[in-house]
């Protein structure tokens, strides 16, 4: 990573047309991190012959989990080709920004150091090979949340190129985020003026709460249980309250399940409030003044009328940020995701306005 | 000049702490007594329609910092609902939460001749 803070370059937000919340870039292989790790790694990752942290437990329908047209004329990975991304999503979708989450699993990692040495050397490889590619791109910080401490000091560290405009967490973590080891997260977060992300995927516990499912299918759509157990820990365990000006933002975990949860939790607020002391308002207040989520992968009800009363059941919104995912064979188009009744100011505050509020663009 | 007030009973027949229900002006009501101080409200809770009087008193856990000492204030003035657990202040009937639009009624009382009366309009 350069060590002269490099310039933000960005056109004037007002005359953004469309901002992308998710967006994934790969290391083609270790090779690409090598220059980024201390001798000692180097040497570990020669001689262990290590590849990259775990493979897919579940294959995942397409190679890469990207589409099949993702596959970059170069010979590279989906997701591993700056120029071809630029092509095939910025140039041919007019996205004036989007943000990069680099699903780098170190966090499956057990040995801490290294997958701390990971951490670093994923962020340093997003600076140097994609957001040095095209003003367009931004990006998030990865960390290994099982080392609180030095995620913290990474986020203070990588911060200082404001190119980086989120934390980046998984939302399948070995404990939920509310618990107080992982303040140090928040913490610093907040210091550097960053929302954290929490995104699909993840490594620490089960994907459902009743263990591990069998098929992909169901880790797709079972996903969303994992951001409801981190947004009632978050909640409940007083993190806003800590730190009140923390933004998250829930990405790929869907939104139509938040009604439903806000209902439940507020309901059982009302009568167990006396656990949770520090809390000062009902929790559902609480999600809605920290929380945007994105809309990719979109739900998508047989009657898109029923996606405009979800919307409404949320009752903000400032609550949406669009996201398409790719290069993930579940991508959603720019121009087919939103329903046609999603129109208007709403749709407009979906591609544009919400993430400009939300990230400060 | 005073109404008469509807008798509730004899002072003596509410035990220091009880929760208990009482029939009175057509009206089920919830009286808990706390020294010499008498409680009653209407003995439905607004939510789901428990009866309060098979409910617990307890006290408030004072609002505290994350971490901080929870502690038990104005204990003996909450009742709480024997359902969902649904917290009323016995001074007001006001629900601990969103103690606005959630309330139960509550009634004044005064003691003469060893009496427990209720002031109903």
């Amino acid at each position: 990573m350069s060590q002269v803070e490099p310039a933000v370059e960005t056109q004037e937000a007002s005359t953004f047309s469309l901002i992308d919340c998710d967006v994934h870039n790969y290391p083609n292989s270790i090779e690409e991190l090598m220059p980024y790790l201390s001798a000692r790694w180097q040497a570990y990752v020669r001689q262990s012959g290590f590849s990259g942290p775990g493979g897919p437990t579940y294959p995942k329908g397409f190679a890469q989990a990207a589409r099949r047209d993702a596959w970059p004329p170069s010979g590279l990975k989906p997701g591993g080709d700056p120029d071809f991304a630029r092509e095939q999503l910025l140039d041919e979708w007019g996205i004036d920004l989007a943000i990069l989450n680099p699903l780098y699993g170190m966090t499956a990692l057990h040995n801490l150091d290294f997958a701390n040495a990971l951490m670093r050397a994923v962020n340093e490889w997003t600076a140097d090979t994609w957001l040095g590619s095209d003003t367009r791109w931004r990006g998030s910080i990865v960390v290994n949340a099982n080392d609180p401490k030095n995620a913290a000091a990474e986020i203070k560290r990588v911060s200082a190129d404001r190119r980086f405009v989120q934390v980046l967490l998984l939302v399948r973590s070995s404990a939920p985020y509310g618990k107080r080891q992982f303040r140090p997260i928040f913490a610093a977060a907040c210091e550097a003026g960053l929302p954290v992300g929490l995104h699909f995927g993840g490594s620490g516990n089960p994907i459902t709460a009743c263990g591990w499912p069998s098929y992909y299918i169901e880790d797709h759509t079972a996903m969303s249980q994992a951001f409801e157990a981190q947004l009632v820990s978050i909640v409940c365990e007083g993190v806003f309250c800590e730190f009140p000006e923390l933004r998250l933002a829930l990405i790929e975990g869907g939104f139509a399940w938040l009604p439903g949860l806000m209902w439940r939790l507020d309901k059982n607020y009302r009568g167990l409030h006396s656990e949770v002391p520090w809390l000062k308002k009902l929790p559902s207040e609480y999600i809605l003044e920290h929380c945007c989520a994105t809309t990719q992968p979109m739900e998508e009800p047989k009657n898109p009328q029923h996606l405009m009363q979800i919307i409404e059941m949320i009752g903000r919104d400032e609550f949406l940020l669009f996201a398409t995912d790719y290069p993930h064979w579940d991508f959603d188009s720019p121009d087919r995701a939103l329903p046609p009744v999603i129109a208007g100011d709403l749709r407009q505050k979906i591609v544009v306005d919400n993430a400009v509020a939300f990230y400060g663009f | 000049m005073a109404s008469r007030g509807v008798d509730l009973g004899a002072v003596e027949a509410f035990a220091d702490g009880d929760v208990q229900r009482v029939e009175a002006g057509g009206r089920g009501l919830v009286v808990v007594r706390r020294g010499d101080v008498f409680y009653v409200l209407r003995d439905i809770c607004p939510h789901q329609g428990a009866r309060l009087s098979d409910g617990q008193v307890t006290g408030q856990v004072a609002e505290c910092s994350l971490g901080g000492e929870a502690v038990l204030a104005r204990d003996g003035e909450i009742l709480v609902c024997p359902w969902h657990g649904w917290q009323f202040d016995l001074c007001t009937g006001r629900s601990l939460v969103d103690g606005e639009k959630n309330r139960v009624r509550s009634y004044p009382v005064r003691i003469a001749a060893g009496r427990v009366l209720l002031e109903l309009d």
